[in-house]
């Protein structure tokens, strides 16, 4: 298995457009009703995933182009109905503070999105530096504060007597 | 008797549920959070007495939805006798087909809700049509609550509901079903609730953010190490006046 890489992922997989067509087959008579935006949205959907932050946009005549930073994400939902769990989809839902109840985000026709909410788990406020902790101890040897602090600390100990020391 | 009934049940349940996790492509395993090297996840599942309440609930419901058909047909065999013999069939299978499949969904229900936590996060997957994860980092939890009514305390469980920023009320969806929340964990039918709130709440009340996407509080304020050297100095100082 090749590692996740979430930067490379720009389309949705092809087999979203599937998924498209049998929802709307599902809706009978609606179909072509129903159909016609799905695909233009799947013809149009691209996804940018970037350090900080992600974007998605989608739209033929009515376009629309969502960003948002990793760091403002409150907490991520995958969902998996059955016709995508037999195509292996999922949709992946982002939710920021803002006042709306559903979604703000929903990234769908990802193969593998168990490793995308992960990979966006770990870049989200709280579940940050997982697997590193360098910055943890505080260590950062530019730390004016602390060097401050030092020399206050080595100053004060030549004036006194060295007999308690930690 | 009842005893090899309920290993027949429980043997013919395992073989619908195999089939069934099989076809619909539903994970048997809980599911799993990334987590630092070694840390254990702590994965657990609604208690028994969720079950039990379910199924109490779904009994007395059916009893009053079978006695409601029963009545019905009744009433019809006095009214038309020939017409309510033909009818016999279908009104039994109304009354038995939907309390069959609702047994079955309670079980399924029981066997595919999971929750995880993880020092820094918790995530719910719940659902069988819909499998639905939930994922929460301690940090942007706003506040939790703990509810249970008297049919649950009799069944000695209880929901916690975590809560996130950001609202609005969950409107209904194209086919007028009620939409999740999608800013609540809800961890419902745990009977040591009580214990898991008091554990998302020390989670909560350790972190020093608002919740709201601002910096992490480590990369600011005081460290350890400032700490340590204000420490050295109080105590320098200390000795200072002391001699």
């Amino acid at each position: 298995m090749r590692s996740f890489d979430a930067g490379s992922l720009e389309r949705p997989d092809s087999s979203l457009l599937k998924y498209y067509a049998i929802i709307s087959l599902l809706t009978g008579p609606g179909f072509l009703i129903m159909f016609w935006p799905l695909l233009f949205k799947y013809e149009t959907l691209k996804y940018r995933f970037e350090d900080e932050g992600m974007s998605m946009s989608w739209g033929v005549l009515f376009r629309h182009e969502i960003h948002l930073t990793y760091r403002r994400i409150q907490d991520i939902h995958l969902s998996r109905n059955l016709i995508q769990r037999w195509l292996g989809l999922a949709t992946v839902s982002i939710q920021t503070a803002s006042g709306s109840s559903g979604p703000e985000m929903n990234i769908e026709g990802i193969l593998r999105a168990g490793e995308l909410r992960d990979y966006l788990y770990a870049k989200m406020r709280g579940a940050r530096g997982l697997g590193s902790h360098a910055t943890a101890g505080g260590g950062n040897p530019h730390d004016e504060a602390l060097s401050l602090l030092r020399e206050i600390r080595d100053l004060l100990r030549q004036k006194a007597p060295p007999s308690r020391q930690s | 008797m009842s005893r090899r009934v309920e290993e027949a049940t429980a043997w013919v349940y395992r073989g619908i549920w195999g089939a069934l996790s099989k076809w619909f492509r539903v994970p048997t395993e809980p599911p799993s959070l990334p987590v630092d090297g070694t840390e254990q996840l702590e994965t657990f599942r609604p208690a028994e007495g969720f079950l039990r309440y379910l199924k109490f609930k779904f009994w007395f419901f059916l009893l009053i939805a079978d006695l409601a058909i029963l009545a019905a047909w009744l009433a019809l065999l006095v009214a038309f006798p020939f017409a309510a013999l033909w009818l016999a069939p279908l009104a039994f299978a109304i009354a038995v087909l939907p309390d069959v499949i609702a047994y079955i969904a309670i079980h399924l229900r029981y066997d595919t809700t999971w929750y995880v936590f993880s020092k820094q996060s918790l995530r719910i997957r719940r659902g069988i049509w819909v499998i639905h994860e939930t994922t929460i980092t301690f940090e942007n939890i706003q506040n939790v609550s703990l509810n249970s009514g008297p049919l649950e305390r009799f069944f000695g469980i209880a929901n916690v509901v975590v809560d996130t920023a950001g609202g609005g009320q969950p409107g209904k969806d194209a086919h007028g079903k009620q939409q999740m929340n999608y800013h609540q964990g809800l961890i419902e039918g745990i009977d040591n609730a009580g214990e898991i709130r008091n554990q998302i709440l020390g989670r909560v009340r350790r972190s020093r953010t608002a919740g709201l996407g601002d910096e992490d509080a480590s990369s600011s304020g005081w460290s350890a190490e400032h700490l340590i050297a204000l420490g050295e100095i109080r105590n320098t100082l200390a000795d200072l006046q002391k001699s």
